[in-house]
């Protein structure tokens, strides 16, 4: 038999899992629902963290206050997706952004969208590192981080 | 301080799509490479350390059971260690740990991945949270890509110089490959081939971003004194270090990165390496792109920040250059992930023993290995050198 | 050699939390470090032990875990069974690289699926999945042999069941909280016969961390340091029928961390033992082959009463695995509580005689494919 031959086994594994959120995510969800971003700000180094944590992990010190933070940032980064994988949630072409929303210490990952996305070009010409962006939210609030439906260019 | 701890064989696969063997029968073969590299039989061997990637990579959970025998763990006592995409770095460090704490004189590390039968990106995917950042993320390409933008804007690298660099790397090391009998990608790449190859994620190309690689690779560690007497040419271990940063991608600064940079510093300041441009004689970074190879050589030391493209573009990196980086082709031509960081340590070892065949950098005597895992959040670094 | 202490410990309750994995994992640690005194920048090295994506949902579960543990910009590393994770952190110290090191182990498991369909992805896809095996099938099979050869009946394996879960009343720690009796065993389901369900662990969840110290360091740290003495781990074969299931490798494992630690009689010098029994009959077949009793007897041990809290050798006095199995945690758990028990601060589940010499074992795969054997002392 020559190696050609040799079979190969198909095979899917599907697990199911229920993630518990804890307080402070939970709570983060429940402010999306109202429209505000929130944070949390340690006491000790001072910084800012979106998604907010319930201690900061490196004073690892509990966090207790939390922060408003603005809708719009600049992006830090950002990736023009356009490669399909299995399970990925949104539809190619799509970007991922890294915004530094103003008043918090931490990028925050999230999608820019609201431009025609078909034309790389003309994308580029849009999306630029260090533009501003702001939040564009969803009607209707599921709970969880597509509540904030994407991040658009400030014109 | 501590005690000293050589490398003493080494063993690799041949890497590439090998759909001629099951699983368990690559591991062996990368084992049974090993122990006669370093003379020994399984009888000689005290503990028996493996890591590859999670189980959603694998199709099987917890490998160590799967591998009993391809491993020659039957009988013996076993360690499964596992940072990600550094595994293969992390199992060199138990490796020595294990040594070093006396409790174990010859230590068998073996890294092993089977890329071509799971899904990577979608691995990658499900290393994010479930909570925040899955929804946008685009595997292992999307981050770095992200990263890669971050770090030429913050040092003002025009895109196009960026661009010429990254090209210049992608063909180094693809002829590096040819030097590589194991090498997954062994095919000559130009320039111009590299700028035109389809866009993965823009400016990230075909031709910038490592294959999915099948391979495995074992090291023998022993103590001092084993290696003394049993080997001609230990590659003695000099320095090490692991740094990890916060989870959340973005919330720390990946342009500098600050898990590289220290652990890198951790592994000179144990070696005495005060300069390593200057002092060490070969590299063998864990380069899946171009672009992150250029932000290692700045963490690394090996030039001031925002300056690796022009020590690319002078050829400071190439062969035969200042400081010869990935002379094996690197990850950037073969990926076995698991198994990817211990090959680094394994060249780097073949490197300062004077035995990587064409491959070989003259003279070599102090190297550096290292492996990037996670998303962007680990890294490891191990300093290898031909006198204790 | 260097000498290494266990100088603090803290759990989590074994039942479900409602909290993220990383803050259930971040109130342990900031237990642990308040204990000690210590910040996170005063320990050397941090070790997790946790296991990926089937028992988290994420893959690389050290990626996760970092922020909880502590570890942002610490040497660390992440094994993916506890008693490893503990034993690498030994190691840790052992070379003299190290003075301090936090070993913690994490899981949700009431987050995750249940154990049979984890344990299943540890069979290959080609032969074991297929034809449905995991780690309860190959138990109920273990048992039936078990049964058979050494004349050792349902009941007495029912009993340690009674008595664990008895044990379990008296730990604040304890997930499944149930007084049970032998009619009650006996005639719980027949899950997988000749198993039944209260004869198998549970799924819990569980955090705890161990923090480990050079001699010095833990004679600052601590008036009672625990110290390690012996340690022994020993795979068997894959495949359940390439060996034969009532002579794996737990004598091999046993007889390396009796020799480290000079322990000629385990009988006489181990005090007290927690051994890691996801089936109830498994507990008594690990005695035996711990050498606390003779091959295939150990029906006559539980019967004996020796294994009681208050017998010659406390067996599970923290009610064990069948009472709170936070799967790759349970090792350490074993681990911490026998430390527990030689420091005298097991509370209400302490034994009633002096304890000196402490035993901790951890297995898993199919059958106890994998053991882990760790002699604590005073």
């Amino acid at each position: 038999m020559s190696k050609e031959e040799y079979r190969i086994v198909k095979g899917q594994v599907m697990v199911p899992y229920e993630l518990a959120l804890g307080r402070t995510w939970s709570e983060f969800y429940d402010y999306l629902k109202e429209e505000k971003i929130m944070g949390k700000k340690c006491g000790k180094c001072s910084r800012v963290l979106v998604p907010p944590r319930s201690f900061c992990p490196r004073c690892f010190e509990d966090m207790d206050e939390w922060v408003e933070v603005s809708q719009e940032g600049v992006v830090e980064t950002w990736v023009y997706v356009n490669m399909p994988f299995f399970a990925q949630e949104i539809k190619i072409p799509f970007i991922s952004a890294q915004i530094r929303l103003d008043g918090s210490d931490t990028g925050f990952i999230h999608q820019v969208a609201g431009i025609d996305l078909s034309d790389f070009d003309s994308v580029r010409e849009t999306v630029k590192l260090g533009g501003r962006v702001k939040a564009v939210w969803s009607k209707e609030k599921k709970g969880n981080i597509l509540d904030i439906a994407y991040f658009e260019p400030v014109k | 301080m501590g005690k000293a701890v050589a490398i003493i064989g080494t063993g690799q696969t041949k890497h590439g799509r090998r759909s001629d063997v099951c699983y368990p029968d690559l591991v062996k073969e990368a084992v049974s490479a090993a122990l006669m590299d370093a003379g020994i039989t399984l009888k000689d061997i005290d503990g028996v350390v493996l890591g590859t990637m999670p189980s959603m990579m694998e199709g099987v959970s917890s490998t160590h059971f799967y591998f009993a025998e391809a491993m020659g763990a039957v009988g013996k006592p076993v360690m499964k260690v596992e940072t990600c995409g550094s595994t293969g770095q992390s199992i060199g460090h138990c490796g020595f740990f294990w040594v070093a704490s006396g409790m174990a004189d010859i230590v068998l590390v073996v890294g092993s991945e089977k890329m071509s039968e799971g899904d990577g990106q979608a691995t990658m995917t499900t290393v994010f949270d479930p909570f925040f950042q899955r929804t946008f993320a685009a595997g292992a390409p999307g981050v770095f890509t992200m990263q890669s933008m971050e770090w030429m804007y913050r040092f003002k690298i025009p895109e196009e110089k960026g661009r010429e660099a990254a090209a210049m790397i992608s063909v180094s090391n693809h002829d590096n490959a040819m030097d590589n009998p194991y090498a997954h990608i062994r095919t000559r790449v130009t320039m111009d081939d590299v700028k035109n190859a389809r866009v993965i994620t823009y400016p990230v190309r075909l031709l910038d971003v490592c294959p999915a690689s099948d391979g495995a690779c074992a090291v023998v560690f022993a103590s001092e004194r084993t290696a003394k007497k049993i080997c001609k040419k230990p590659a003695w271990i000099k320095g090490l270090g692991f740094r990890g940063e916060e989870f959340f991608y973005g919330e720390s600064d990946k342009a500098i990165w600050m898990s590289a940079t220290e652990a890198a510093k951790e592994a000179y300041q144990q070696a005495g390496i005060r300069n390593p441009m200057k002092q060490l004689d070969v590299a063998e970074l864990y380069n899946p792109f171009t672009y992150q190879e250029m932000i290692f050589y700045e963490c690394f030391g090996f030039c001031p920040r925002g300056e690796a493209p022009d020590y690319v573009l002078k050829g400071a990196f190439k062969k035969g250059g200042q400081l010869p980086c990935c002379p094996s082709g690197g990850t950037l031509c073969t990926n076995p992930i698991g198994a990817t960081g211990l090959i680094r340590l394994a060249e780097a070892a073949l490197q300062v023993t004077g035995k990587a065949g064409a491959r070989q950098v003259e003279g070599a005597k102090l190297a550096l290995s290292h492996a990037m895992g996670g998303v962007d959040q680990f890294n490891a670094v191990t300093i290898l050198g031909s006198k204790l | 050699m260097r000498r290494v202490a266990i100088t603090h410990v803290a759990q989590s309750s074994g039942a479900e939390s409602r909290e993220s994995l990383m803050d259930f994992t971040y109130q342990i640690n900031r237990e642990i470090l308040d204990k000690a005194g210590l910040k996170r920048e005063d320990v050397g090295c941090i070790i997790a032990g946790s296991a990926d994506i089937f028992h988290s949902g994420l893959s690389c579960a050290n990626a996760f875990d970092w922020d909880g543990i502590g570890a942002f910009l610490k040497e660390g590393s992440r094994a993916e069974e506890s008693a490893m994770s503990f034993i690498y952190g030994c190691m840790r110290i052992l070379s003299g690289h190290y003075d301090t090191v936090l070993v913690t182990a994490l899981v949700k498991g009431s987050e995750n699926p249940d154990n049979d369909p984890i344990t299943s992805f540890y069979g290959d896809p080609f032969y074991l999945r297929p034809v449905g095996i995991n780690e309860s099938v190959v138990a109920a099979m273990q048992m039936r042999q078990y049964m058979e050869r050494y004349k050792v009946t349902e009941e007495q394996c029912a009993k340690v069941a009674v008595k664990n879960l008895a044990n379990a009343l008296f730990n604040p720690y304890a997930d499944r909280k149930r007084r049970v009796s032998l009619k009650d065993v006996m005639s719980s389901e027949r899950v997988y016969d000749p198993l039944k369900a209260l004869e198998c662990a549970p799924k819990s969840d569980g955090v705890v961390s161990v923090l480990l110290a050079s001699e010095s360091r833990a004679k600052k740290l601590t008036k009672k340091p625990v110290w390690f003495a012996g340690y022994g781990c020993s795979m068997d074969h894959f495949n359940p029928g390439d060996r034969d299931l009532l002579n794996g490798q737990l004598k091999t494992a046993a007889a390396a961390a009796y020799k480290m630690a000079g322990v000629r009689d385990p009988k006489k010098k181990i005090d007290v033992a927690e051994v890691c029994e996801p089936y109830a009959f498994q507990e008594l077949l690990w005695c035996e082959q711990l050498g606390f009793c003779g091959e295939g007897g150990g029906g006559k041990l539980i019967d004996s009463g020796a294994t009681q809290m208050d017998g010659a050798l406390p067996v599970n006095p923290s009610g064990g695995v069948l009472a709170t199995n936070p799967y790759p945690a349970r090792g350490l758990y074993r681990i911490a509580e026998a430390a527990l028990q030689i420091k005298g601060e097991a509370g209400e589940h302490q034994v009633g005689k002096k304890v000196k010499t402490a035993l901790a074992h951890s297995t898993h795969g199919f059958g106890g494919q994998c053991h882990s054997v760790v002699i604590l002392s005073a």
